[in-house]
């Protein structure tokens, strides 16, 4: 500790250790490739459409991860897969085509993971839009990402307008139409989905009563397909 | 240690610096409060401000967080981990200047950090929603201070320095160093997928054990035996508490990372170095122990830092087991830990060191006893109101997700009292905090009068008031 340089390197050196373990799991996330499924000749993850990258943009902007997370525990981690938010749990290659994941730490909303193929039924465009203006019970409204227009002398309605009831309804010869970030946010809402099955998110589940110590032949095989 | 006055030339000679930090942390402090306390209201409440775009609650919690953490936190641990170097150093601080442009850059930073995130350029990484444009003024504006520190830790007195100028040295250190990573990682070249949330926590921790908590720490240090005059308990060590931490800090970073889509070894890995911790807290806990004999404003605050700071290293070890992550994890609970170590643990501590060293640095007493003795009231009260809220939060809002029958809205509804709870206390904390800014400029407007300077009876009475 007596010397200036032997210290700052020692400090150095101090954080570099976890620096280490960074970049192990860089090696081991970083490389991650898509899944080419030889049976249909298919490659998972696909690509978001262009509407559902600009909305994922949005989606951050707005901070909507503060309340709603987008990871799907596997069982005995939570019931999720039990509210049906998913049919599996959520695994590393899900991600790798996301510019900026946006998981989430504090479930104060449901999960988003799985939004667009939500179990027993998942919520369509005009939903989701009618939601945003109107808010519900624990989230808030987000009426900015609408505009109120006149609808024109003689003119039609939008066929984008919001299909209101009661209260929320617009005055006479008005109406509610979705901005571009509103179109983009729901268009990226209802492209959440991660239907497709990799090998990795079917873990390996011990039968009861046997030692996981030793397992059949057969069950080696599935479990250690990757 | 002895009983001549405390107040040396040293600390006239470098007051400026010092105040200016200190001035710009209260003022932040204040700022921050302001904002946690809408934040609070809007999860209470969330149509409140609903209709403003820059004040959604993603905004309105990020900002909070930036002007807590880096307006509050870092300007008040620099100016003390400055001061603690430049007595250390026995010599009036050198590179004032750089110190003195540091610091303003560092809160226009700030200042553009938070304008960015209203704007929505949100990063959406805890304790790391600075946006990116901002962090290169950020780092080069923290090394501008650090010159300052740097310059007073090579020219010390003595080779062998004491335990506080460890942490106060490394911690200037860092910040730099894990910011510049995480720069890089996050936005100059973004890892891939989920690599970014690792980056992310492995900052975050970093962040709170090797960059705050080693700030907090250097101040206690340095505190606790002045006030009574005696040696540290155990020193031989002190060395271990410091170096444990700085090499396990970083790894606890899979502690956020639990049952998500994460390689699992992260988390055994949080969970060793969850568990090796212990060994700084107790190292720690047996270094300060005078602390709680309870003398003074100073020793009080800082004897509930410590214990914040010791029930935070279980309450993290625990979290990163599995099996309480599964009943815990994504709940209020997180929200909880934040608190504790950002409120609890790293401002009493700050707050028992600013007490002690205020009147030092300006040679003027306190302007109010009755101010400090209110600040140091409300503010014990309303950090425990507010974590023990979000904990009991955190246990509706878990037993409503454990059940996959309990809808959303009868989680929401369990979780109103408690959040409204949390809104009280936060407005017990602004208020406590406006005591405290008070008292703080109230007492720097002094020096603009030709007082007589105050006396320091003995080394063992903390506050001058």
């Amino acid at each position: 500790m007596k010397s200036n340089f032997a210290f700052f390197i020692g400090v150095f050196v101090a954080v570099l250790i976890s620096w280490g373990m960074l970049m192990g799991a860089n090696v081991q996330l970083g490389s991650l490739a898509p899944y080419f499924d030889e049976t249909d000749g298919t490659t998972h993850p696909e690509w978001m459409p262009g509407i559902a990258a600009q909305g994922q943009l949005v989606y951050r902007d707005l901070g909507c991860a503060a309340c709603h997370t987008q990871q799907v525990r596997r069982d005995g981690m939570g019931p999720d897969l039990a509210r049906g938010w998913g049919d599996r749990q959520s695994v590393a290659r899900d991600y790798i085509y996301q510019p900026a994941p946006q998981l989430g730490n504090n479930r104060i909303g449901p999960d988003l993971t799985n939004l667009g193929d939500r179990k027993p039924s998942a919520p369509d465009s005009d939903d989701l839009l009618n939601l945003l203006y109107s808010g519900a019970d624990g989230m808030p409204s987000y009426r900015f990402l609408f505009e109120t227009r006149r609808i024109g002398a003689g003119a039609q309605p939008s066929d984008k307008a919001l299909s209101l009831v009661g209260a929320l309804r617009p005055p006479q010869g008005y109406e509610i139409v979705p901005t571009l970030e509103a179109e983009s946010l729901v268009g990226y809402l209802v492209n959440l989905r991660t239907t497709y099955t990799y090998p990795e998110a079917r873990p390996y589940v011990v039968p009861k009563g046997q030692n996981p110590e030793v397992k059949p032949a057969a069950a080696a095989a599935a479990g250690g397909a990757k | 240690m002895s009983s001549t006055p405390e107040r040396t030339g040293v600390d006239a000679a470098s007051r400026w610096p010092l105040l200016l930090l200190l001035a710009s942390a209260v003022s932040w402090l204040v700022v921050a409060g302001v904002l946690s306390l809408l934040a609070a209201l809007q999860l209470r409440e969330p149509a409140f401000m609903a209709g403003c775009p820059v004040l959604t609650y993603g905004h309105t919690a990020a900002i909070a967080e930036t002007a807590f953490v880096y307006g509050w936190l870092a300007n008040a641990g620099l100016a003390l981990g400055l001061w603690v170097l430049g007595r250390l150093s026995g010599e009036p601080l050198r590179a004032q200047n750089w110190a003195l442009a540091g610091c303003a850059f560092w809160n226009i930073g700030v200042t553009m950090a938070i304008v960015g995130i209203a704007a929505g350029d949100t990063t959406g990484f805890e304790l790391l929603q600075l946006p990116g444009y901002v962090q290169p003024l950020m780092l080069f504006s923290y090394g501008a201070v650090a010159v300052s520190g740097i310059l007073a830790w090579s020219g010390r007195l003595r080779r062998t320095p004491f335990v506080s100028h460890w942490y106060a040295a490394a911690a200037l250190f860092t910040l730099p160093w894990v910011l510049s990573v995480a720069h890089v990682m996050l936005f100059r070249a973004p890892a891939r997928g989920v690599m970014q949330e690792v980056v992310a926590a492995w900052f975050e921790q970093s962040a709170w054990w090797i960059w705050i908590a080693p700030l907090a720490l250097s101040a206690a240090y340095y505190v606790v035996p002045k006030v009574t005059g005696k040696a540290l308990y155990a020193y031989d060590y002190a060395l271990v508490g410091f170096l444990s931490v700085l090499i396990v800090g970083g790894l606890t970073a899979g502690r956020h990372l639990v049952g998500g889509p994460f390689p699992a070894w992260l988390d055994s890995v949080a969970v060793v170095s969850g568990c090796l911790l212990f060994g700084h807290a107790i190292i720690v806990l047996l270094n300060l122990r005078l602390a709680f004999t309870g003398r003074g404003i100073a020793l009080k605050f800082i004897a509930f830092g410590l214990l914040c700071y010791a029930l935070l290293v279980i309450v993290d070890a625990a979290t990163s087991f599995t099996g309480v992550a599964g009943q815990a994890g994504l709940t209020f609970l997180h929200e909880a830990q934040k608190q504790l170590a950002l409120y609890g643990a790293a401002t009493a501590l700050f707050y028992g060191a600013i007490y002690y060293a205020v009147p030092r640095i300006t040679g003027r007493a306190w302007l109010s006893g009755l101010l400090v003795r209110a600040h140091l009231f409300l503010a014990i009260l309303g950090i425990v109101a507010l974590v023990a809220c979000l904990v009991l939060a955190a246990c509706a809002q878990g037993r409503g997700l454990a059940q996959a029958s309990v809808p959303f809205s009868q989680i929401t509804a369990s979780t109103r009292p408690w959040l409204a709870g949390a809104c009280a206390a936060q407005a017990i904390l602004l208020l406590a905090n406006f005591l405290l800014a008070v008292n703080f400029f109230g007492t720097a407007c002094e020096l603009s009068k030709i007082a007589p300077k105050a006396e320091f009876a003995d080394a063992a009475g903390s506050a001058a008031s």
